[in-house]
């Protein structure tokens, strides 16, 4: 087990009398980028948030490199700075520009000199093709495509053991999906762990090596994504994949 | 000499009190900005008892008049605290622990109309909840409540003039003295109102600077 990465055991959560998340376990190794797919209220994003403790589970346990998180004992802070986070609506720091968006991370929290910080912020801007004429602008004078890949780069800057990703692309324009989804690709490609909660299935066909599908606050059915995607084996994943491929056309990648 | 001539002769009596006036003003507002800042972030950030205990403070500066307050600190608490505070800087103190109720309130709403996404984000990097509040969520919280501020100034500027009931020689307290002296109310009394609207309309440009000084793109801000 010495190169898995992230261990997830047993995760439930409730609210209130909603049962979201049922028993959720799965782990992934250094370098791999898994999907997870389903319904909308299938407890995805939730599950997300369990596995960095933003929000806290009921029940189960969750481990980063053999350590717990969900041990009470850990310092959670200082784990959570190994996991990269990337949201939905991207919540850059509205009051910082694309690089100090990128650099506060490294210093507050990792504490490196400013100089230092500041270099690691251009190296991960750069990876996410986010070029130095941006820089120097405030989140609100950026696309959203911009904003979600220099909030990519602010995860990265952390040296995350792995970044967890919740569907980044659904908030963005159409034609603002494709460049995110590029700078994944190749974060994917370069080996970096993933962990994708998404419905870009040509994503998943194209470079994850597992996809998960949840359906009512459990994994109903995971492997191969092209296996899940056109031979699904339960009827609430062919009806997912059969609704996304009426909406999208055909979505091989 | 005519009446008129003689108030224009005082109107430099008059106007001197303006520097009391702005210790007032500016008092207050300095006091009523460091208490009512920690006080917004202790009500939204802090454990029950302390937002219960706050939530008190709060209601008894907005729930009670200038003038009582005035008469209280002035005769009452200082007094039995064993403070021998003069009338300027009861005046002063009163103003900020009364303006420093209000700011929070304006400073209370600034932080809670920060997205929660930003606190999650910076919690997801792995600052802790302090860490987050004071380097995340009050930077954009400062911006937002310029306005409110702008607006907190125009009302303890003329809330100062309260002052004068305890021999506090600012301006309104100058002017009432010429009026005594000259037998004439009208052209005093306008002068000064036309001097309060001068302050008003010169302090909220001020802050209109500060906030275009200090304004990020796309930062919310309601006026």
């Amino acid at each position: 087990m010495a190169d898995v990465v992230l261990k997830v055991e047993d995760i439930h959560k409730s609210y209130g009398k909603l049962e979201v998340l049922k028993g959720i376990f799965f782990e992934l190794k250094r370098g791999e980028t898994k999907v997870i797919a389903g319904p909308s209220g299938a407890g995805k994003s939730t599950l997300l948030r369990c596995i960095n403790l933003l929000t806290k589970p009921d029940k189960g346990r969750v481990w980063l490199e053999n350590v717990e998180l969900t041990d009470p004992k850990v310092n959670i802070n200082k784990l959570r700075a190994r996991i990269g986070f990337v949201f939905q609506h991207f919540n850059l720091f509205m009051h910082l520009t694309a690089i100090e968006n990128v650099m506060i991370g490294p210093i507050k929290v990792l504490k490196l000199p400013k100089e230092e910080a500041r270099r690691r912020a251009e190296e991960a801007l750069l990876r996410v093709h986010i070029t130095e004429d941006l820089w120097n602008k405030y989140p609100a004078q950026l696309s959203g495509g911009q904003q979600q890949r220099v909030a990519i780069a602010r995860a990265l800057a952390m040296n995350p053991v792995i970044i967890l990703y919740d569907e980044p692309t659904s908030a963005l324009d159409p034609e603002l999906v494709g460049e995110v989804l590029q700078v994944m690709k190749e974060l994917a490609t370069q080996k970096v762990t993933s962990l994708v909660v998404t419905h870009e299935i040509g994503f998943a066909i194209s470079v994850a090596d597992e996809l998960m599908f949840m359906y009512g606050g459990k994994i109903i059915e995971k492997g191969p994504p092209r296996e899940v995607v056109y031979n699904p084996k339960h009827e609430a994943t062919k009806k997912f994949f059969a609704n996304i491929a009426r909406l999208y056309g055909k979505q091989g990648a | 000499m005519p009446v008129q001539a003689s108030v224009i002769a005082y109107i430099p009596y008059m106007l001197d009190g303006l520097k009391m006036t702005f210790l007032l003003v500016g008092g207050g507002l300095g006091i009523g900005f460091l208490i009512g800042v920690p006080i917004a972030i202790g009500q939204v950030y802090g454990p029950k008892e302390l937002k219960a205990a706050l939530d008190a403070y709060v209601w008894f500066f907005r729930g009670t008049p200038l003038l009582v307050l005035l008469f209280l600190f002035y005769w009452g608490v200082f007094p039995a605290l064993g403070l021998n505070l003069n009338a300027v800087l009861t005046s002063a103190l009163v103003l900020g622990m009364r303006s420093g109720a209000y700011q929070s309130q304006i400073f209370r709403g600034a932080i809670t109309s920060v997205p929660e996404g930003q606190y999650m984000a910076a919690r997801s990097l792995g600052m802790g909840k302090w860490q987050a509040v004071l380097s995340i969520i009050v930077p954009q919280a400062l911006r937002i409540a310029i306005p409110g501020w702008s607006n907190e100034y125009a009302i303890i500027l003329k809330d100062s003039a309260i002052c004068f009931v305890l021999g506090v020689m600012e301006m309104l307290n100058r002017t009432r003295y010429v009026m005594i002296s000259t037998g004439e109310a009208l052209l005093p009394f306008i002068f000064a109102g036309i001097t309060y609207i001068f302050l008003t309309y010169g302090g909220v440009k001020v802050f209109d600077i500060i906030y275009e000084r200090y304004k990020i793109p796309g930062l919310l801000v309601r006026g």
